[in-house]
């Protein structure tokens, strides 16, 4: 295998990049579609249906035989999405306004820092282990070159990714604070208690996996959580699992955790005083990390680019026949698979189960959380001294 | 083309460090505290960008897990709450230049003190390692240093690092005790 130079290696990793990108910028539109319409079918109405042109309007055309007949459409699944493009035109069309008491710099600076650390943190997730894949010879500068299937697969991944996330929490702090004005504040104040204290279950819920897999590096640990594991590293597994996903959704401050933005008691939280663009990128960044949680749960828990969850593949593997082969191996399909299911549940989560008060919040962390992530940790702790 | 990024490469441990600088000094000019409590964070992040490029990793994200994303986000919460618009908090905390230039003076000149070895002396020629080094085998140090830290803590460095734990423990049961009695 040819060894790329300094240059071809920098220009491979900008195309990781732009992958990751185009991934990330296809993942999230599709999400705030599907969550239009699955909390509307969870609450037993159609969704987004009115923005319909062109190519859907057929089935438009054909929805309104079926009223006729007296029966819901089926084919309303997609009508709705041109009305992400009117969505993404009004974000970027819409007026800029900036309070006149406001911090320019630091109202200007806000919703950067959130967006850059949520996108920043799939530098250190490893979609597929080994090469993705190698460009052809004829391709002009890098042929023959391999394209890993993490941008940074480095040592410390894990670290890099819970430091980044932390980092995130300045967005909505200064944008709380920059606003001048008292919801946002209050809003901002909530969520960096909110997330300062989830994120202490969280790191504990993940050191489950470092316990287990001896490695901070993220392609290291997914492949030894899902191949590598004796049968009873199930347990720890399923537990850390429920408690990371319950902790992952404080922390993107999303229903049922999403103090800093209850809208009737804060009016929109951190970003009431957002408009425009900069409040898409608050957007945006709320689905990014979304996409991030799903992807670390899918890594860690859920086995990563191997097909079955729990570390249920290494158990399996020996016993696969021949022809199903291609099954045991791993493929970036599944991962995506997994943090697209991923997504659902978030959806499906919030339209099932009603918002905590703030102090219920709070104790849900404090008294129940961090001790279940405990005795977790021991238990993982267990399984590595004794299986 | 390749020169040039290699000279970067060669140069990022400079970079950053001037970085830090800049964030620092923004952070000592800036007449808002918060605007402060950016540099900070800006000149924190550089210093972990320092670390990576001596490639310490571990060292590196240990900076922006505790420093950036734990330290400087209670400083921020601190210093948002309070009103620094004020005459009188502005005489508490802004107008202190002639402290502060004793400050700076009593500050370089420990720092010296302290560091004198290692900005004029002759470099180490020996890396530093673990005290005893059966403890690394089988490891890469150089690729694999949050192992090797870990190795350092827990076995080599166990009573001291334990002692640390504990001077924490007690000032923390300090500030609750403190915090505490104010309110009775």
């Amino acid at each position: 295998m040819p060894i790329p130079t300094l240059t071809q290696s920098i220009v491979i990793t900008l195309i990781q990049c732009l992958l990751v990108v185009i991934f990330v910028f296809v993942v999230v539109p599709l999400t705030v579609f599907a969550e239009r319409k699955v909390l509307g079918y969870l609450q037993q109405r159609l969704g987004s249906t009115r923005v319909a042109s062109g190519h859907v309007g057929v089935t438009g055309w054909m929805n309104r035989g079926m009223w006729k007949w007296g029966r819901v459409p089926v084919l309303s699944y997609w009508r709705g999405i041109p009305g992400l493009v009117a969505d993404v035109l009004k974000l970027i069309l819409k007026e800029d306004v900036i309070p006149a008491k406001a911090d320019k710099f630091v109202f200007f600076i806000a919703p950067a820092i959130s967006m850059v650390s949520a996108v920043v943190v799939f530098a250190a997730v490893s979609f597929v282990p080994g090469v993705f894949f190698t460009f052809p010879k004829w391709f002009p500068y890098l042929g023959g070159l391999p394209v890993s299937g993490g941008i940074a697969d480095i040592n410390v991944g894990l670290l890099w990714i819970l430091g980044v996330a932390s980092v995130g929490v300045y967005g909505i702090v200064l944008a709380g604070w920059a606003s001048n004005s008292k919801y946002p504040l209050l809003g901002g104040l909530r969520s960096a208690a909110q997330m300062v204290s989830y994120e202490v279950p969280l790191a504990i819920s993940l050191l489950a996996p470092v316990v287990l897999s001896a490695s901070l590096n993220f392609g290291e640990m997914s492949a030894r959580m899902a191949v590598g594991l004796p049968f009873w590293g199930l347990v720890p597994q399923i537990l850390g699992f429920l408690i990371y996903l319950t902790c992952g959704f404080a922390e993107t401050n999303r229903l049922p955790f999403d103090m800093p933005e209850a809208e009737n008691e804060l009016v929109a939280g951190f970003h009431t005083e957002y408009s425009g663009m900069k409040f898409g990128f608050f957007y945006l960044a709320e689905y990014i990390n979304m996409t991030v949680v799903a992807a670390l749960a899918a890594g860690f828990f859920l086995g990563g680019p191997w097909l079955l969850p729990f570390g249920l593949q290494g158990l399996v593997n020996p016993f696969l026949p021949a022809f199903l082969k291609w099954f045991g191996e791993p493929h970036a399909i599944f991962f995506v698979v997994k943090i697209i299911f991923l997504l659902f549940t978030y959806i499906w989560v919030r339209g099932t189960i009603p918002r905590y008060r703030y102090d219920q919040v709070m104790s849900v962390a404090w008294k129940y959380l961090i001790p279940m992530a405990l005795v977790n940790l021991l238990l993982a702790a267990l399984v590595r001294c004794f299986a | 083309m390749e020169h040039f990024i290699e000279t970067i490469g060669r140069n990022m441990f400079a970079i950053f460090g001037v970085m830090a600088l800049g964030g620092a000094a923004f952070m000592v000019a800036s007449r808002s505290a918060v605007h402060s409590v950016l540099g900070f964070l800006f000149a924190m992040l550089c210093i972990a960008g320092c670390f990576l490029a001596l490639e310490a990793e571990f060292l590196g994200m240990a900076q922006i897990l505790v420093y950036a994303g734990g330290i400087v986000v209670l400083f921020l919460f601190v210093v948002m709450l309070v009103e620094m618009s004020k005459k009188k908090e502005k005489e508490v905390f802004q107008l202190q230049s002639r402290y502060a230039v004793v400050a700076i003076l009593l500050g370089a000149v420990a720092f010296l003190g302290v560091f004198r070895k290692v900005l004029f002396g002759a470099a180490n020629p020996q890396a530093l390692g673990l005290l005893r080094p059966e403890l690394a085998q089988g490891l890469d140090v150089a690729k694999q240093n949050a192992q090797a830290v870990s190795r350092g803590l827990f076995a080599d460095y166990l009573l001291p690092f334990e002692i640390l734990s504990v001077i924490l423990l007690v000032a923390l049961v300090g500030a609750v005790v403190l915090a505490k009695t104010e309110r009775v």
